[in-house]
């Protein structure tokens, strides 16, 4: 169905290549998915697929893409949009209709698809993405992960034969996810379907035919999801996370592929592997430490309204103790957001009320609060103005008026924290967006907020950036600043966070320590949150563990265990 | 939040064919060219404000007041104090002056809320849609389409980055007149900036979608014209006849 023969591609103006000779052939019905860090020419490649590159994106092209025997080039993304279906990364600008069912009627009226066809499409596949009750609404007011359903609603309305996917459930919870994936899969087992998808989470692609790693422009590893199961190093090495379950049965030092966490735990299990509850007990009481420590912010039955009389939320009430690291989690539309804009007051409530160190924060403007409670918010682009990251950076302390050595001794810390130091006079857009995001995060920091929040600090980031950006904002944590964050991404919750919020509806619905909150599955599930896979088997054992090392150390072989009783403590 | 002036009712109005509704906004407007005088504005104020009440459109007057009032202010003052007149009032302002004013302000407060009543109540679809039965390109309605598109997007990005900024400690209000200026340099770079790779990204997305694959478009929404379009039309065209024969017989 696709092939691609010695594909290179150098984008106009750039000095490397984006695809260096990409070879790979993929066959009618396949589902493939496309693995890689930031830049490794996975999107490139994608777009590619359609004919986006070479028609709407200027570079050069070497090689021969084949797609359903169709030139590539010789044919325009529009004249192939009946037969491959593209959902790119960016949903938001891929909306333009008036209203949900007039964006999914729009590819189809392209294509003259006579009338009575379009009604049954745009029936179908609102349904099958579960928004057939929202058809009359503006997308514009829709929430992120349904904005994502559209979008991919309005490409399967051209029941295409070949689907490319680039990050489509970047912005949903768990359980739109899953939603989403399952909907995509009952579309296959009607008609073939050739899938081309691309997701920062190797566990996300593990029902795929085959796998491909692109590094730097390069097929670097390719093979089916057991193939590659126990390649965590190899992946690693090509800057992607290996399956999760893959590492947890390596440390173990067990063979065999793990399906689910139930598979894993029975494995676990059957392999003489047991709790050792001295060191489970160790991990409960760990969690006591910060109770101590003084309120730093108070929420008192917090109730926020918009102009337009939609509820956002609905009696908030919470107390954040300094150098508490938690995390809020729920559903998208749950009122995450809007909350956190109250906290350096960009929002003002309805009724109810904030204080910071016992002083209410009515009354005080939000460019004086700032120097207190930074908000990093979730796309860096929204802010970032300057020709120099060290003007960026200096902004917030600029505009607090200090001394312009002061200024610079600031900048040069937050760059330093940040890893970006030396790069200090470099257009922050020659950064990936990972590294835009540590800019974000190195402005904030520079105005020495004892507070910061950031709002999905880790979307659209790779293994590394993930895993940079989180180390970083624990080092702060350390440091002293008291963090907030806002995520989709669970792990991140369950492995840095020691406190969860979860919101539905406007409303804090649990709040308690994050080994608690995880082990509460039912409860998450309710939600429509799945707690990561090593929680999940760690519930299923009995452990209280958040992370790998904590699950691993918290196992003893039950032979070692007679002998030693420590063996299982070794990470 | 809802950023575009479509309010999704189901009025007489809204049923009515958008060439129909496109016919009584043009109407309006040639029936607000041809008065100067505040009297005859008023009246055709009053109509067009019984047809946004029919359409239920007049909440969205919510939403632009200011620059309606801010309108009639400028229009008001300035004229009362330079057009020339023979009755003098106080100052240098002339009953004539005022009246001009007076009547120039209904004159564009008119012609805004004509405009706003066929947003509110005709989709953007259904205007191209319109525009095409008008033999207007395919191409040419669907460009208007994306430019009334434009603007929600882009002042969702405004009050986005605006957000952003204030969180960095930016106080638009603050300094003397120059530096005030300079506050919106933050703003304006990524609103400008994400603008465009917006625009970029749409261009792929449309294009993706099949947007000018064929000649021949099939349509979603029906439009024709029925009995209430022909009442509409005769009423309009009534009395717009009347605004002309108050105008020009006499």
């Amino acid at each position: 169905m696709i092939r691609l023969d010695g594909v290179s591609f150098r984008y106009r103006g750039a000095a490397e290549p984006a695809l260096a000779g990409v070879t790979c052939h993929i066959g009618s019905g396949e589902v493939v998915g496309l693995l890689g860090q930031s830049g490794s020419g996975r999107s490139t490649l994608a777009c590619t697929l359609n004919g986006t590159i070479p028609h709407l994106m200027r570079g050069d092209l070497q090689g021969r893409v084949h797609v359903g025997g169709e030139d590539i080039r010789a044919r325009r993304p529009r004249e192939l949009a009946g037969r491959i279906g593209f959902v790119f990364q960016d949903f938001e600008a891929q909306l333009f209709s008036t209203n949900v069912a007039l964006e999914v009627a729009f590819g189809p009226e392209n294509l003259g698809v006579p009338r009575e066809e379009i009604l049954r499409r745009v029936k179908r596949y609102l349904g099958l993405v579960g928004l057939e009750a929202l058809g009359h609404k503006a997308p514009a007011s829709l929430s992120g992960g349904q904005k994502q359903r559209l979008a991919l609603a309005s490409v399967l309305a051209l029941e295409p034969q070949v689907l490319v996917l680039d990050e489509p459930t970047s912005d949903l919870d768990p359980a739109g996810r899953r939603d989403l994936l399952e909907a995509i899969r009952s579309l296959r087992r009607d008609r073939a379907m050739t899938l081309v998808m691309i997701d920062p989470e190797i566990d996300e692609l593990a029902w795929a035919d085959r796998l491909i790693v692109l590094e730097r422009g390069r097929l670097a590893a390719s093979g089916t999801p057991a193939e590659l199961w126990g390649e965590t190093a190899t992946l690693e090495a090509l800057g992607v996370k290996g399956f999760t379950l893959a590492q947890l049965a390596s440390r173990l030092g067990l063979a065999g592929r793990w399906q689910d966490a139930d598979q894993a735990a029975a494995a676990i299990r059957g392999a003489g592997w047991r709790v050792n509850p001295a060191a489970a007990a160790r991990l409960r009481s760990a969690d006591a430490e910060p109770a101590g420590a003084e309120v730093l912010l108070e929420v008192e039955d917090l109730w926020h309204r918009y102009p337009d009389g939609t509820g956002a939320l609905s009696g908030v009430s919470c107390a954040i103790r300094r150098g508490e690291f938690i995390a809020i989690l729920g559903q998208n539309g749950s009122g995450k957001t809007t909350l956190v804009k109250h906290l350096n007051g960009i929002l003002r409530p309805t009724a109810g009320d904030i204080r910071l160190a016992g002083q209410s924060l009515r009354g005080h403007p939000s460019s004086r609060l700032s120097r207190r409670v930074g908000l990093v918010f979730q796309n860096p682009d929204h802010q970032i103005f300057a020709e120099r990251i060290r003007d960026e950076v200096a902004f917030g302390p600029r505009l607090q008026g200090l001394a312009e050595g002061e200024i610079a001794r600031r900048v040069d810390e937050a760059l330093e924290a940040v890893n970006l130091a030396g790069a200090g006079d470099l257009d922050p857009f020659v950064l990936t967006k990972g590294g835009r995001q540590r800019v974000a995060v190195a402005s904030t920091l520079a105005t020495k907020p004892e507070i910061i929040i950031l709002d999905e600090p880790t979307t659209g980031l790779d293994h590394r950036e993930l895993t940079g950006m989180m180390a970083l904002i624990q080092r702060l944590n350390r440091a002293g600043h008291t963090i907030l964050i806002i995520t989709h991404a669970m792990s991140v919750a369950a492995e840095y966070a020691r406190r969860i919020l979860l919101m539905r509806d406007g409303r804090i619905v649990r709040d308690g320590p994050a080994r608690e909150v995880f082990a509460d599955e039912a409860a998450l599930l309710d939600l429509g949150l799945t707690p990561p896979p090593v929680v999940q088997v760690a519930n299923r054992l009995g452990v209280p563990a958040l992370t790998l090392d904590e699950l691993v150390g918290c196992l003893e072989r039950v032979a070692a265990g007679e002998r030693a009783g420590g063996a299982g403590g070794r990470g | 939040m809802n950023l575009f002036l479509y309010l999704d009712e189901d009025t007489a109005i809204h049923r009515l064919d958008p060439r129909t509704k496109i016919f009584l906004l043009l109407g309006s407007f040639v029936a607000a060219v041809l008065f100067f005088r505040p009297a005859p504005l008023c009246a055709l104020l009053v109509v067009l404000l019984l047809y946004g009440a029919a359409g239920r459109a007049l909440q969205n007057l919510r939403r632009i007041w200011f620059l309606l009032l801010g309108i009639a202010v400028l229009s008001v003052v300035s004229w009362s104090v330079f057009a020339r007149g023979t009755t003098p009032l106080f100052w240098r302002v002339t009953r004539e002056g005022l009246l001009y004013g007076a009547g120039a302000a209904i004159k564009i407060d008119s012609m805004i809320i004509a405009g706003l009543i066929f947003l509110s109540t005709t989709r953007t679809e259904e205007i191209v849609l319109g525009l095409i039965r008008l033999r207007v390109p395919y191409q040419a309605a669907f460009a208007f389409s994306l430019a009334i598109r434009m603007v929600p997007t882009i002042i969702g990005t405004a009050v986005t980055v605006t957000e952003a900024q204030r969180s960095r400690g930016l106080d638009l209000a603050s300094g003397g007149p120059l530096r005030r200026l300079r506050n919106y340099i933050p703003l304006l770079v990524p609103i400008f900036l994400h603008t465009l790779r917006n625009t970029d990204q749409l261009a792929k997305a449309l294009e993706s979608r099949g947007f000018g694959a064929r000649r021949e478009r099939t349509s979603y929404l029906e439009i024709g014209f029925h009995g209430r379009d022909v009442l509409a039309l005769t009423a309009g065209g009534a009395i717009l006849v009347g605004f002309l024969l108050f105008r020009f017989v006499r």
